[in-house]
C-alpha cells in the first residue's frame, strides 16, 4: 500500500482489505432464507392476483415488482455477506446520524398520504425511515453493549465520562457503571421511537421499542429490570384498555389518536364496528377459519377476492392460512423459528461480541415482526400495520430485509461455526 | 473473572421466549382453524353467496273488454354517492364535479338545483335523487355521464358517483275509475288494497334468483358456480267490471254526492244470473296513481279543520282523536264501502219477508191486510211510516206501500225460527265469498242476533229491516236471488286469469250457493217489485221501456259520525231490470244525505238513471207498454227529396210537427236525421234551400218543470225532449236533470233527454 497511488483507488483498496470477508457462509441459514423467500413470493402472488386484476387490470402487477426486488435483494444480500461485521461497528455513528436525519426530514417533506409523515418518496419507490431506524437500533445496541460489556456485571458507581459527572453533581452513587450503556442506548432508541410515534406510525414505534428491549436483554441488562418494567408496562396497558372501554362513549376523553382507540375498542369488543373498524380483522378471521387443517389448496382462497383488503400486505398470513391450512401455517411459523434459531447459533459462534449481538438482533427483529404480524392477523392483539417478512408486498423493505440477512451471513463467515 | 455477559444464556432464553410466543400463536390458529373452522367457513360462504332476486313482472288487470286497468312498467331510480364527491382530493376537480352533477341532474330530472346541491353535500354513500324516471330520462342521464367521462380535457368520473337502478312502477290508466275496487301497490310492489291485495300472490308471480359467488365488491367471482332460477311472470286478471258501466255508475253517483251533500255514496251493478259484478263504486275515492294524496276536497277540508283543532275542541265536538291523523282520511278514501260498510237495510228487506211468506205458503196474491198506521206486537208499539195508515191492502201493497204492520204480521206468521231460516238462507249471516279484500264477516251478536237470542221483538224489527246490519253486497246478492229465480250466487270480480302468453289459466264459474226460494215465488216477488217502481215508493226509478223492479229503503243511522247536528239517514234503493227477464241488479246507497233522505226520493232516481244507461249500453231492447207507447217514441221519417207538401203529410201521419225553413219546394236536409227516436209529439226541422244555414237555438232550463210544461217549452223552442225517469203520474213529477245544460246552443230539432222524478209517495 503506497501513498503515491491514486487517492480514491487506494482508499477503496485499503477498505477492501480491511472489510472484505472471504470466509464461507452458513449454508443452513442461507437455505432457510431462500426457502422463506420462495414461499413468500409464491404466496404473495397467490394472495395478490385477484386484487391486482380488479384494481390494476393486471394480475401480475405486484408479483412482477416483488420478484424484481427479490433478485436485487439477493444480490445485495450476497454483497453484504462479504462485509466484515466490524464495518458496521465503525459505521454506528453514521447509521445513527442518518437515521435521526431521515426521521426528522419526513416532517418537512410533502406528505405521501394525508396525515402520515412516515414515507419518503423517492419517485420510483417509497420507503419508510423507520425501516432504517430498526436497523440503526440493532447496530447501536450491539455497539454499546459490546463496548461496555465488561461493566454490565459490575455494581460499581460510575466514575468517568458523563455518568461520573452526573454522579458528582447530584451526589455519589446514582448511576452505576453497568447502567451506562443502557442510558446511552435508551437515549438513542427512545428518541427514535418517539420520532416514529410522532410520524403517526404506531406499529413502527412498537417494533423499535421491542427491538430495543431485545437488544438490552441480549446485552445483559439484569432480568429483574425486565420483570419490573414489563409488569409496569402490562399494568399500564391494562389500565389504558379499561379506561378506553369505560369512556368509549364519552366525548373528549380520548388521549390516543381516534383510530388507535377505535382499534383497541374493536379488539376488546368484537361487535364494535363503526365505519368497518373490524371489517379487515373479521375478514382475516374468516379466511383463517375457513382454511381448516389442510387448507383450500394453493390459489383457492376465496377471501382474497376483495374481502381481505389488500391481501398482499399485512393480512397476507390469513390467506396463507386459508390456502395452506393449519398444517401449512404451522410449517411456515416453524421455518421462521428455525431462522431465528440459526441466527442465534451464528451469533453465538461469532468472532466478536458486536457481531454476536448484531446477528441475534437482526434475526430477533424478524421473529418479533412475525409474531406481531400473525398476532394481528389472528386477532390476538389490536390491529396495527406490521408486515410479514418475506411475504408482504413491499420492494424496499424486502431489499432491506435481504440485506440484513446478508449481514447475518457475513457474521457467519467470520465465525467459528463448523462449516460444511 | 466470569464472562461479563453470558450470550449463550441470553440468546437461548430469548429464543425460548420467541418459541413460546410462536407456540401460543399456533394454538390460537388451531383454535381458529380447527375448533371454529366450520363457523368461519359458514360465514365466509354466506357473505360470498350472491343471491339476486329477479323480479317477476306483475300481472296486468283488465276490465271485461280487455281495457287495461292496471299495468306495470319498467322505470328507473337515480341515486348518487355524495361521499365519493367529497373524497375527491383536488379541490378544483371536486367543485367542478359537484357543479356538473348539480346542473346536469337538476335539468334532466326537473329538480330544484338547491335540493340537488344539498344531496351532494351529504356524507352518505347512497342518496336517492329521484325515483320512477322513464326510459328517455334514464338514457339522457347515461348520455350525460358519458359526455363528461369521455371528454378529452379533464374527464370526470361520473359513473362512480351517479347510479341508476331498475325499478317497477304500477300505472293505472283510468286514475280514479274503480279505484276502491282495484286497489294499489306499495313501494315493495305488493298490493295494499282491493284486487291488488286479494290477488297479490297471483299477480305477483314468482321471483327468480341468480345464485353466484361474489367477491368483496359484490361482483361475480370468476370461475365459480352460478345458478339461475327463472322468474315466473305474474298472472293477469280479467275483471267482470266493465269500464263503461263503471263510468255510468260513477257519473251518476258523483253527481249525487254533490247534489245530496252526503258523506258517502256507493253502489253496485251486478249480473243477476251469475253474480258477476259489472260495476262497483264507492265515493269519495282517490287517484290510484297517487293513493296517498287525499283526493276529495271535502275530505281534505275536514282533515285540515279537524287536525287544527285543540284537544278541548275535539272533546267538545265528540270527534275521536284518530280523525286528526291523515291516515284516517286515507283509509276513508281507500275503503270500498260497497263491500265493507254495514247499514240497516230498512224496507228493502221487506222483499225477503214477503218472499219467505209466499215460499212457506202463508200468503198468496189474494192476501188482504188492513193497515191502521201502527201495530202492537210483542210488547212493542210499531208505527207504519205513514202514520195515518194505508187502510185496506192486498199482498201487492206490502212492498208498494212499504207497509210496516203488514211486514210484522207476515213475520209473526212465519215465527222466529222459520224467519231466521230465510235470514240465513239469503246469506246475511255469512260472508258473500267475493274475491276481493274486505268481504264483510258478519259478526253474530254484533251485526245480527244469534238464532238462540232471536226474540219476537227482534222478529218484528227484522221484518222491516231494522236493528241489524248488512253490507250492500250482501243485500244486492240477496235481491239478485229473487231476480234470477231463487239462486243465491257467490259474487265475483275476476272472470279470468291469463298467463304471460295470454292463455286462460283459470276461468271463473258462476257459483250457486243454494236455491233459496222457488222460481214461482221469485217470479211473484219480481212482479211485486215491478209494481213498487211502476206505482209505489220506487217510482223515481222508473225507466220507460225497461220494466224496472225494485224496493226503496230508508234507515236512521244509529252511529252518527259527522259534524252535522241532525239525524243521519241512509237512503237506499235495490232493484233490477228488466223485470220480465232480469239482467242486471243495482244497489245504490246514499249515506247521510242532506235534505231529502227517503230512499224513494234520493236513491231511486239514481238507480233509474243507472239502469237506463246500462241497459242501453248492453243493448237490451226497449219493451214499451201501451201507455208508454202513447207517450213516447216515434222514429223520424226520411223526408229528403220529398216535396214540401208530401213531407208535411208524412210527418202528419205520425202526429209529429214539422218546421219548414227556406223558400224551396223540396226537402234538402232534415234534423233530426231519419231513423232517430223522437217523442211522439216531437218536431222535425226541414231545410228546402241548397244554401241553407242550420238554425240553432239556446237550450232552456227545464229543471223543476212538470212533464207538460217541459213539453210546451221544448216545442216553443223548436226542440224535442225525451222524457226519462218517472213520468206516469205526470202531475207530480218534476224535471231534475237534462242531458244538455241550459244556455247551450244546439241544432233546432235536437233531442234533449230530461229526467223527471217525483216527491210524492216516495218517502220510504
Amino acid at each position: 500500500m503506497s501513498r503515491q497511488e491514486n487517492g480514491a483507488a487506494s482508499f477503496v483498496k485499503s477498505m477492501w482489505h480491511r472489510f472484505a470477508n472471504y470466509g464461507s457462509i452458513d449454508i443452513w441459514f442461507l437455505i432457510i432464507v431462500l426457502a422463506l423467500l420462495c414461499t413468500g413470493l409464491v404466496m404473495m402472488f397467490s394472495a395478490s392476483y385477484p386484487y391486482a386484476q380488479i384494481m390494476y387490470g393486471d394480475s401480475t402487477n405486484f408479483i412482477k415488482k416483488q420478484a424484481l426486488y427479490a433478485v436485487i435483494g439477493i444480490v445485495i444480500m450476497f454483497a453484504m455477506s462479504h462485509i466484515k461485521s466490524d464495518f458496521w461497528r465503525l459505521m454506528m455513528p453514521v447509521v445513527s446520524g442518518v437515521t435521526i436525519f431521515l426521521l426528522l426530514i419526513v416532517f418537512v417533506l410533502p406528505q405521501y398520504r394525508a396525515g402520515f409523515y412516515r414515507w419518503i418518496n423517492l419517485g420510483f419507490t417509497t420507503f419508510q425511515p423507520s425501516e432504517i431506524a430498526k436497523f440503526a437500533v440493532i447496530v447501536a445496541g450491539a455497539y454499546y453493549y459490546s463496548k461496555y460489556h465488561k461493566k454490565m456485571s459490575s455494581s460499581k458507581v460510575a466514575k468517568g465520562g458523563w455518568a461520573g459527572l452526573v454522579n458528582n453533581k447530584i451526589g455519589a452513587g446514582l448511576i452505576k457503571e453497568s447502567w451506562v450503556p443502557t442510558w446511552m442506548f435508551c437515549l438513542f432508541f427512545g428518541g427514535c421511537s418517539i420520532l416514529v410515534f410522532l410520524e403517526n406510525h404506531l406499529s413502527g414505534c412498537i417494533l423499535i421499542f421491542g427491538i430495543g428491549a431485545v437488544m438490552m436483554y441480549l446485552g445483559g441488562v439484569r432480568t429483574r429490570w425486565f420483570v419490573i418494567f414489563g409488569s409496569i408496562g402490562i399494568g399500564l396497558i391494562a389500565i389504558v384498555c379499561i379506561y378506553i372501554m369505560a369512556t368509549r362513549d364519552a366525548e373528549g376523553t380520548n388521549f390516543l389518536k381516534g383510530y388507535m382507540e377505535e382499534r383497541i375498542v374493536g379488539w376488546l369488543d368484537k361487535d364494535y364496528d363503526p365505519r368497518g373498524v373490524r371489517w379487515q380483522t373479521n375478514q382475516a378471521l374468516y379466511a383463517i377459519g375457513s382454511g381448516g387443517f389442510f387448507g383450500k389448496g394453493l390459489g383457492n382462497s376465496t377471501q382474497k377476492y376483495m374481502y381481505v383488503s389488500e391481501p398482499q400486505n399485512d393480512m397476507i398470513f390469513s390467506i396463507v392460512c386459508e390456502e395452506l391450512g393449519f398444517a401449512g401455517a404451522t410449517i411456515i411459523i416453524l421455518l421462521f423459528i428455525l431462522l431465528v434459531y440459526r441466527g442465534v447459533v451464528i451469533g453465538l459462534n461469532a468472532k466478536t461480541r458486536f457481531s454476536t449481538m448484531l446477528a441475534m438482533g437482526l434475526v430477533f427483529q424478524v421473529g418479533l415482526q412475525v409474531l406481531l404480524n400473525i398476532a394481528v392477523a389472528s386477532d390476538s392483539i389490536p390491529n396495527t400495520g406490521i408486515s410479514l417478512p418475506f411475504f408482504s408486498y413491499g420492494g424496499t423493505s424486502l431489499v432491506m430485509l435481504l440485506a440484513e440477512m446478508g449481514i447475518v451471513l457475513g457474521v457467519s463467515r467470520e465465525g467459528k461455526l463448523k462449516k460444511k | 473473572m466470569k464472562a461479563a455477559v453470558n450470550y449463550n444464556k441470553r440468546g437461548f432464553y430469548a429464543l425460548i421466549i420467541v418459541a413460546i410466543l410462536a407456540f401460543a400463536i399456533i394454538c390460537r390458529l388451531a383454535y381458529l382453524q380447527l375448533v371454529k373452522g366450520d363457523e368461519y367457513t359458514a360465514k365466509t360462504e354466506s357473505q360470498q353467496l350472491g343471491d339476486n332476486e329477479i323480479k317477476a313482472s306483475r300481472g296486468t288487470i283488465y276490465d271485461s273488454n280487455m281495457n287495461i286497468l292496471a299495468q306495470s312498467a319498467s322505470v328507473w331510480s337515480v341515486y348518487i354517492n355524495p361521499s365519493k364527491i367529497n373524497k375527491i382530493s383536488d379541490e378544483a376537480e371536486r367543485e367542478e364535479t359537484r357543479e356538473v352533477i348539480i346542473s346536469g341532474l337538476a335539468t334532466l330530472l326537473e329538480l330544484d338545483e338547491e335540493k340537488v346541491r344539498k344531496y351532494t353535500e351529504k356524507n352518505y354513500s347512497y342518496q336517492l335523487v329521484k325515483g320512477e324516471i322513464e326510459k328517455d330520462t334514464r338514457d339522457a342521464i347515461l348520455a350525460f355521464i358519458d359526455e363528461y367521462e369521455d371528454r378529452d380535457e379533464n374527464p370526470l368520473d361520473l359513473s362512480s358517483i351517479i347510479g341508476i337502478d331498475p325499478d317497477v312502477k304500477r300505472y293505472y290508466p283510468y286514475s280514479s275509475l274503480a279505484s276502491t275496487v282495484i286497489g294499489f301497490t306499495g313501494s315493495d310492489g305488493d298490493g295494499l288494497a282491493g284486487i291488488e291485495y286479494y290477488y297479490n300472490e297471483t299477480l305477483k308471480g314468482v321471483s327468480g334468483r341468480t345464485i353466484t359467488a361474489l367477491n368483496g365488491n359484490g361482483t361475480v367471482m370468476p370461475n365459480q358456480y352460478e345458478t339461475i332460477y327463472e322468474a315466473q311472470e305474474g298472472t293477469s286478471l280479467v275483471l267482470t267490471l266493465d269500464i263503461y258501466i263503471q263510468h255510468i255508475l260513477e257519473d251518476v253517483l258523483s253527481r249525487a254526492l254533490e247534489d245530496t251533500r252526503a258523506e258517502n255514496v256507493y253502489g253496485i251493478v251486478m249480473e243477476v244470473d251469475t253474480g258477476a259484478i259489472l260495476g262497483m263504486v264507492s265515493l269519495p275515492d282517490y287517484d290510484l296513481n297517487d293513493p296517498f294524496t287525499i283526493s276529495s276536497e271535502d275530505l281534505l277540508s275536514d282533515y285540515e279543520e279537524i287536525s287544527a283543532m285543540s284537544v278541548e275542541e275535539l272533546t267538545e265536538n265528540d270527534i275521536p282523536q284518530e280523525q286528526t291523523n291523515k291516515s284516517y282520511y286515507r283509509n276513508v278514501q281507500w275503503s270500498n264501502r260497497a263491500i265493507v260498510n254495514t247499514y240497516e237495510p230498512g224496507s228493502v228487506f221487506k222483499i225477503i219477508t214477503a218472499a219467505a211468506s209466499i215460499e212457506e205458503g202463508l200468503s198468496d196474491t189474494t192476501r188482504e191486510f188492513y193497515c191502521g198506521g201502527s201495530i202492537d206486537y210483542a210488547t212493542r208499539h210499531i208505527n207504519c211510516w205513514r202514520t195515518s195508515g194505508h187502510g185496506s191492502e192486498t199482498f201487492y201493497d206490502l212492498l208498494k206501500n212499504s207497509c210496516n204492520p203488514f211486514a210484522v204480521t207476515l213475520a209473526d206468521e212465519l215465527g222466529t225460527s222459520r224467519f231466521y231460516d230465510y235470514f240465513e238462507a239469503f246469506g246475511f249471516t255469512e260472508k258473500t265469498g267475493v274475491d276481493t279484500a274486505g268481504d264483510l264477516t258478519p259478526t253474530e251478536g254484533v251485526l245480527f242476533m244469534s238464532r238462540e237470542d232471536f226474540s219476537k221483538s227482534d222478529l218484528a224489527s227484522y221484518s222491516f229491516g231494522q236493528s241489524f246490519q248488512v253490507s250492500p253486497l250482501q243485500m244486492i246478492t240477496a235481491v239478485s236471488a229473487v231476480a234470477n229465480g231463487g239462486k243465491l250466487m257467490t259474487p265475483y270480480l275476476v272472470s279470468k286469469e291469463l298467463d304471460a302468453e295470454g292463455n286462460t289459466v283459470r276461468e271463473a264459474v258462476p257459483t250457486v250457493r243454494r236455491q233459496v226460494i222457488s222460481e214461482s215465488t221469485a217470479q211473484l216477488i219480481c212482479d211485486n217489485m215491478e209494481q213498487v217502481v211502476a206505482t209505489g215508493t220506487g217510482k223515481n226509478a222508473y225507466v220507460a221501456g225497461y220494466h224496472v223492479a225494485g224496493k226503496t229503503g230508508t234507515s236512521e243511522k244509529l252511529v252518527v259520525n259527522n259534524k252535522k247536528d241532525t239525524e243521519a239517514y241512509i237512503a237506499s234503493f235495490c232493484g233490477f231490470a228488466p223485470a220480465n227477464d232480469p239482467e242486471i241488479a243495482v244497489i245504490i246507497i246514499v249515506d247521510e244525505p242532506v235534505g231529502d233522505h227517503g230512499g224513494g226520493a234520493v236513491a231511486a232516481p239514481l238507480a233509474g238513471d243507472v239502469i237506463e244507461q246500462v241497459l242501453m249500453y248492453l243493448g237490451v231492447e226497449h219493451a214499451y207498454t201501451a201507455d208508454e207507447m202513447e207517450n213516447l217514441v216515434e222514429t223520424a221519417p226520411d223526408l229528403k227529396g220529398l216535396s214540401v207538401p208530401d213531407a208535411r203529410n208524412k210527418v202528419g201521419e205520425k202526429n209529429l210537427t214539422i218546421k219548414v225553413i227556406g223558400e224551396g219546394d223540396t226537402v234538402i236536409s232534415q234534423y233530426p236525421e231519419a231513423g232517430r227516436e223522437l217523442p211522439s209529439d216531437g218536431i222535425v226541422v226541414v231545410y228546402t234551400q241548397p244554401d241553407y244555414k242550420a238554425e240553432t237555438v239556446t237550450v232552456p232550463d227545464f229543471t223543476g218543470l212538470t212533464v207538460s210544461e217541459a213539453n210546451r217549452i221544448a216545442l216553443n223552442n223548436g226542440l224535442n225532449i225525451r222524457i226519462s225517469g218517472s213520468s206516469l203520474n205526470s202531475g207530480t213529477v218534476y224535471a231534475y236533470k237534462q242531458s244538455v245544460e241550459a244556455g247551450q246552443s244546439v241544432h233546432m230539432g235536437e233531442i234533449i233527454t230530461v229526467s223527471f222524478k217525483t216527491t210524492v209517495g216516495v218517502a220510504d
